[in-house]
């Protein structure tokens, strides 16, 4: 008796609280968790994907749930604060008992909780493009592989002559990954190395194992590396690759922009910018830089206008805290977290439960869903078909779309294909 | 800086061992037993031996800050080094079960790397890694301490200038070429001395092991404090001019607790590891570093006992209004903060002492007894 | 290339046959055809045609003016929509063919543009280039000439000998030369060739590098010792030329990214300098100045709604147009300064005044409301960077012996010096000045002689957080405007001060200078020294990965070098002498 009333005040605040929070009616429920950070540095990309999925919940329950029962989403802030994720994640799971989790934006925070959901088999649905080289049956890649953008962003630039690539990137896995990819296929697509621009890395006997230039996180003066893109490019036929994460963008378009540079006398291709981070960006002064992902607001399908009609309805309706309602739009990462949750929800109804060893059958047996984007499709080893479409950008921060792939199949395994 | 008057805390409470003792009981027997019996979740547990190395970095601020009135921004920085040392280890402990299932750790693999890097090898062994855990942090500070204490910086620009180093390890730990894993760090841990970190026994183990330091941390600063250095140390913080023409190497005093600081800093690092699961740069930025001198300021510096109190109380709040409140808890956080600062300046440890002076001065006079 | 020379050259014997096909009636064939490389060889026949009708054609389609009504069972017909809007959004349909109206009305929204990719753009560019050669417009002439130059047409060669001897503007001739010697490269005629490469050598121009390589690699060079000459000198003078600018860019560059520490750590070594208190706010303080500029420039637009905490505040906008809607960055800047000064105030009233006599804990103080304030900012902003644009003033540039100076950045350093000398003159000019060099000096003595030293304490952090706030504007033109804008910079501004001095301007700029320098020349030149080192055993090894991310090496290398300087000055440059301990 006594020992029990000293653990209850020993801890006290993980365990009265929890059950505090904790709804009374689990029964008609299903509890849903979304592990983004709403604060800290990825604040900024991973606030919308919270607002895309608090509207998907609504609109699923407003249809009546999932095999009955609707959906109480658990949100928690990852503070873009990586030990924190791990440790939301196991309280989603382990506490919360959450039935499947949206989240994680950064490959840093996807690697810091995938050990907690391959431990408890919990399922993890993860929206942002990503380097690839994984492949966990705990998470459900809804993401865009490295070969549903980055390989056909390169095979655009070809045809269109380019003739020399500038790697520049972020200096953490994704863009790493990447760039090591499109070295191999860059250099079987027979450019040559000396057209590679940002500096190589080589191994311990000076064989190059990777290009491209590399700043931190939260970089802010980009003038050495424009001016050097700005020689690099001098004799035309020369496009960047960029990889830079969505906050860095702004002082290196900024930076492109004042330096004369142009769509035209040197593309640039990033793979980290979508509509919602062109919010940020001066949008006039990028016109015709090129885009590639699976969705753009400027689809023209009915079931695109239709979504993008009724998110921005949504938002003036909501009463979230210090959500924005104004001038909002819609991009890759927040549809292909708006599949995920209409696929989650196929799974489930296709196997007729929550299990996850079960839903993850469902998955890889194949379940498509007509998404704004278009259709998208499981595959077996947990990742996405979908179309991928490249977009050059307009003056209002939209993309138009200038070729689209249908049906790419997502392949997470690239390195070394191309040798 | 012409301000003279300097902050004295309140002298530690007199039960401290009382406290100590119920702590030990608590910790390393009754909180395990209950796990095993399920009274508690294994999560609970997982997040209390968290909550317990955050309380040695605090223990680490609290020596130089309330021991000294040194405030180093950097501490997060030792903690980190020895969290990667062992992080080292336990990354090879994965052998090739990792995503490429090749020999060496994943990051190496997509950075292009076919073969282990020379400075990697001897992570294998167990006994290195613990011995660098506390010879690489130790080294840096004494390096460090050696040339900041021998010019006499102090006061806020020791402050700045421990943020800038803590601030550089973050940037060079960053970059995915210096082979520690960059901005991912170290993470999908599979086992430590061939038992499974997975299993809740074995996380069980790593909790009462880190209770114990802690515990054994504490008798030792208690000890410390009690002994002529303790003293030497406290005439330090209150004069250390004096100290100086009194015929005392203070520099030397300085570094000595420095090093030990960064000593006590690499342990909660290194039991953070495995019991968190990730090891990355982001715990060398100095806000990480500057949190935990909040956790001291509201548990209350120059003592034993508030730091633990601070660190376990500002990050159960924060596990608590991450989940609860996530659009406002930085706010509940700062304002917390600043009251604290502001008004509660010994901390929560005085906040019993606080509450029975308001009492004393609000309570009816009792009228004087009738003389008899 | 080659093969492009022979396919261009095709073209224009297709065009030479077809002869008169008038050229409205080409764009709307290659508005039609399938696949852009089809389109691309309509529209190659284009190439030196003196139509009037081509430039509105194919600056409509670039604009996406150019749409295709699509009449079911019928063949498309390009069309350009012409007139006034009716009520329902639609407009005059003019089919593009035969330049007269098609007898329809309609909505530019439910048809599609004719699509066009940067490849078919850069065709219609070679198209129009060679009216803009003789265009008024300078930039359009220089672009022009670039692009003709990369091009390496032979075709356009006679245009271009037309144009040189009417040139008088020295930067156009230099272009116009550069041009020339680039497509001559391509000539049969050896003796051309080498005339070219010796043009290029004495034009030491930056952009013939790849060019001269290519000839390089010819066959027909590899044969011939005089070409392969004249090309590895024309390289060298290139290369020596290179140098030259690389070296003037980064004193430039370190000029400006000294300019912008100065303005970030000026405001915070004046509070430090006083109150011997770092405020760890004083990012807040730099954002609060980005999103005056912010709110400001919505202001002039079309207003702002915002809603903190569920409150709706709808801002007006003025809705102004033109230079005024330019000018709006030079409100911006007083009302940045002023809105933070007043956050400034409120922090020290609020906050700070009670920690005097406890530095350490004012910082940690500060701190809390940092932590305070960015949320604020999120929640009332949006998580999201906000966008603020550059107007026209600033988002130019000029090339001054081809080393490139950004307009922006120009303005930085002009308006660092400005609030420098601006700052001395209140210090040292004005009597407020004087107290707060009083009471900086010494507090207690100035209060002694009747200084009121809580006021000065109060203008003194209104000052300091005012120039934050200005540095918050200046930072909107050039990077992000978030919530954790102040994040970015707070480490650096410290270290400004701190190698600076307490409360020294001289030391806070020649720190600022110092630092801006050594991180640019870091990253220029790291990389070279790294490559010379390569087998040097040990070191080479470690720096020979140094040119991926030499930009991230420029900051460790800075911050260690910093912690070393402090040896040799404790307490930074300009350290304040006193005589009292303790």
């Amino acid at each position: 008796m006594s020992t029990t009333r000293i653990a209850s005040l020993l801890s006290v605040g993980a365990l009265a609280l929890a059950s505090l929070v904790s709804p009374a009616r689990a029964e008609e429920t299903v509890k849903v968790g979304v592990l983004h950070s709403l604060s800290g540095t990825m604040a900024i990309s991973e606030t919308s994907l919270r607002d895309v999925l608090l509207f998907t919940f609504d609109e699923i329950n407003a249809k009546g749930g999932v095999l009955g029962k609707k959906i109480t989403p658990v949100v928690v802030d990852g503070a873009s604060n990586w030990p924190l994720f791990a440790e939301k994640a196991k309280q989603l799971l382990e506490q919360d008992k959450v039935a499947v989790t949206f989240g994680c934006w950064t490959s840093v925070s996807r690697k810091s909780v995938l050990p907690v959901y391959e431990k408890n088999n919990g399922l993890l649905f993860y929206p942002v493009q990503y380097e690839g080289e994984e492949e966990s049956k705990n998470v459900a890649y809804t993401a865009e592989a490295v070969n549903q953008q980055a390989t056909p962003a390169v095979d655009y630039l070809l045809a269109q002559g380019v003739k020399k690539f500038y790697l520049l990137g972020s200096d953490y896995v994704y863009p790493q990954t990447t760039n090591l990819v499109l070295l191999e296929y860059l250099l079987s697509k027979g450019v040559a190395l000396e057209n590679i621009g940002g500096g190589f890395r080589k191994d311990a006997s000076g064989k190059i194992i990777s290009a491209g230039k590399y700043t931190p996180f939260g970089h802010t003066d980009y003038q050495q590396i424009v001016a050097e893109i700005k020689q690099f490019s001098a004799g035309g036929g020369a496009a960047v690759v960029s990889t830079l994460n969505g906050d860095t963008n702004v002082p290196f378009f900024k930076e492109y922009a004042a330096s004369g540079l142009t769509a035209e006398s040197c593309p640039v291709v990033s793979f980290s910018i979508s509509e919602d981070e062109f919010r940020g960006l001066p949008a006039d002064k990028l016109v015709g830089q090129l885009g590639c992902w699976t969705y753009f607001q400027t689809i023209k399908s009915p079931a695109n206008k239709k979504f993008v009609a009724d998110f921005q309805a949504w938002l003036g309706k909501s009463t979230v805290p210090g959500i924005v309602k104004d001038g909002r739009v819609t991009c890759s990462p927040m549809v292909l977290s708006y599949d995920g949750v209409y696929l989650w929800k196929a799974c489930v109804e296709k196997a007729g439960s929550f299990e996850v060893d079960k839903v993850r059958d469902a998955w890889k047996s194949g379940v498509s869903f007509d998404g704004p984007g278009g259709k998208v499709t499981t595959q077996p080893n947990m990742h996405l078909t979908k179309n991928v479409f490249i977009g050059e950008t307009k003056a209002d921060g939209q993309f138009k779309i200038l070729k689209s792939f249908d049906n790419v199949y997502g392949e997470p395994w690239l390195k070394g294909k191309f040798k | 800086m012409a301000s003279s008057e300097k902050y004295a805390p309140p002298a530690p409470p007199s039960d401290t061992v009382a406290a100590l003792l119920a702590f030990t009981v608590l910790a390393v027997l009754i909180m395990p037993m209950l796990d095993v019996f399920g009274a508690i979740d294994h999560f609970t547990l997982n997040l209390w031996g968290k909550y317990l190395c955050y309380a040695l970095l605090a223990l680490s601020v609290n020596v130089l800050w309330g021991g000294t009135g040194l405030l180093s921004l950097g501490q997060g920085l030792f903690f980190a080094l020895g969290g990667y040392m062992h992080g080292m280890y336990l990354m090879r402990m994965i052998g090739d079960q990792g995503q490429y299932h090749k020999p060496i750790p994943d990051f190496l693999v997509f950075l292009g790397w076919t073969d282990l890097p020379g400075f990697w090898k001897p992570f294998e062994n167990f006994s290195f890694a613990i011995l660098m855990a506390f010879l690489l942090p130790g080294i840096i500070a004494g390096i460090f301490g050696w040339l900041a204490f021998r010019s006499r910086i102090k006061g806020v620009y020791f402050s700045i200038l421990t943020q800038a180093l803590t601030y550089a390890g973050a940037l060079i730990f960053f970059r995915n070429n210096t082979l520690m894993g960059g901005n991912n760090g170290f993470t999908d841990f599979k086992a430590e001395l061939g038992f499974s970190l997975r299993e809740p026994a074995t996380q069980r183990g790593l909790f009462i092991a880190t209770a114990v330091m802690l515990i054994g941390v504490v008798i030792f600063l208690r000890w410390l404090e009690g002994t002529k250095f303790g003293l030497v140390q406290r005439a330090i913080r209150d004069g250390e001019n004096r100290t100086l023409f009194s015929g005392y190497a203070t520099p030397a005093f300085k570094l000595f607790l420095f090093v030990l600081a960064a000593l006590i800093a690499a342990i909660g690092g290194a039991l953070y590891v495995p019991q968190v699961g990730i090891i990355n740069p982001s715990d060398m930025t100095p806000e990480k570093s500057l949190e935990a001198i909040v956790w001291v300021a509201v548990g209350g510096r120059g003592t034993l006992l508030g730091p633990i109190l601070g660190a376990v109380f500002v990050n159960m709040l924060k596990s608590y209004a991450t989940r609860a409140i996530p659009d406002l808890w930085l706010i509940l956080l700062g304002g917390l903060f600043l009251l604290v600062v502001l008004f509660l300046p010994g901390g929560l440890v005085s906040l019993p002492e606080k509450l029975r002076g308001l009492w004393q001065r609000f309570r009816p006079t009792p009228t004087p007894a009738p003389a008899a | 290339m080659r093969k492009t020379f022979s396919i261009i050259t095709a073209f224009f014997c297709l065009f030479a046959k077809l002869g008169a096909e008038e050229a409205r009636v080409s764009i709307a064939r290659a508005a039609l055809a399938k696949g852009e490389s089809a389109q691309g060889v309509i529209l190659n026949e284009l190439m030196g045609r003196a139509d009037e009708s081509i430039l509105p054609l194919l600056d409509a389609w670039r604009k996406d003016r150019l749409y295709l009504y699509e009449p079911t069972g019928a063949p498309a017909v390009p069309v350009l929509l012409e007139g006034a809007k009716d009520g329902k959004g639609a407009q005059v349909a003019v089919s593009v063919a035969t330049g007269k109206a098609i007898g329809l009305r309609l909505v530019a929204d439910d048809l599609n543009s004719v699509a066009h990719s940067a490849n078919l753009r850069r065709i219609m560019k070679a198209v129009l280039d060679l009216t803009d050669l003789s265009s008024a417009n300078r930039a359009k002439k220089l672009g022009a000439l670039a692009a003709i130059g990369q091009g390496q047409q032979v075709e356009k060669l006679p245009a271009l000998e037309r144009r040189l001897p009417l040139e008088t503007d020295p930067a156009v001739i230099k272009a116009l030369r550069e041009a020339l010697a680039l497509v001559r490269l391509k000539s049969p005629d050896v003796e051309i060739r080498l005339a070219a490469l010796r043009e290029l050598e004495s034009l030491q121009s930056l952009a013939s590098t790849d060019f001269i390589k290519s000839l390089q690699k010819d066959p027909a060079t590899l044969k011939d010792v005089r070409l392969a000459d004249a090309a590895r000198t024309a390289l060298l003078a290139v290369e020596r030329h290179r140098t030259v600018v690389d070296f003037g860019g980064t004193l430039f560059r370190s000029l400006s990214l000294g300019s912008i520490l100065i303005i970030v750590a000026l405001g915070l070594a004046i509070t430090f300098g006083l109150m011997g208190v770092i405020n760890m706010a004083h990012g807040e303080m730099i954002a609060i100045g980005a999103y005056t500029t912010y709110v400001v420039q919505n202001v002039f637009a079309n207003g702002l709604a915002l809603s903190p905490f569920g409150v709706s505040i709808n801002l007006p906008g003025l809705h102004t147009t033109g230079w005024w809607r330019e000018s709006y960055f030079l409100f911006a800047l007083p009302l940045s300064f002023l809105v933070a000064a007043g956050a400034g105030i409120l922090l020290e009233r609020g906050v700070i005044r009670f920690l005097y006599r406890r530095p350490l804990e004012s910082l940690l103080a500060t701190w809390g409301v940092s932590l305070l304030l960015q949320q604020l900012l999120r929640l009332t902003f949006g998580a999201n960077n906000v966008q603020v644009g550059s107007p026209v003033y600033l988002s130019g540039n000029w090339i001054v012996g081809d080393v490139l100076l950004g307009w922006n950045r120009v303005f930085v350093i002009g308006f660092a010096t400005l609030i420098v000398v601006g700052v001395w003159l209140v210090l040292t000019r004005t009597s407020v000045g004087l107290l707060i060099r009083s009471v900086t000096q010494n507090r207690s003595m100035a209060a002694c002689m009747g200084v009121r030293t809580e006021r000065v304490n109060m203008l003194t952090f209104a000052l300091g957080s005012g120039l934050a706030g200005l540095a918050g504007a200046f930072l909107s033109q050039i990077g992000n405007v978030g919530p954790s804008l102040g994040q970015s910079y707070v480490v650096d501004s410290f270290m400004v001060v701190v190698v600076g001095g307490v409360g020294d301007l001289v030391g806070t700029v020649i720190s600022g200078l110092g630092i801006g320098s050594f991180d640019q020349f870091t990253q220029q030149y790291s990389p070279m020294v790294a490559g010379a080192l390569a087998n040097v055993p040990f070191v080479g090894g470690a720096l020979q990965n140094l040119a991926q991310d030499s930009a991230v090496f420029g900051k460790i290398l800075v911050l260690c070098v910093i912690i070393l300087f402090l040896q040799w000055r404790p307490s930074g440059l300009f350290a304040a002498r006193t005589r009292s301990l303790d």
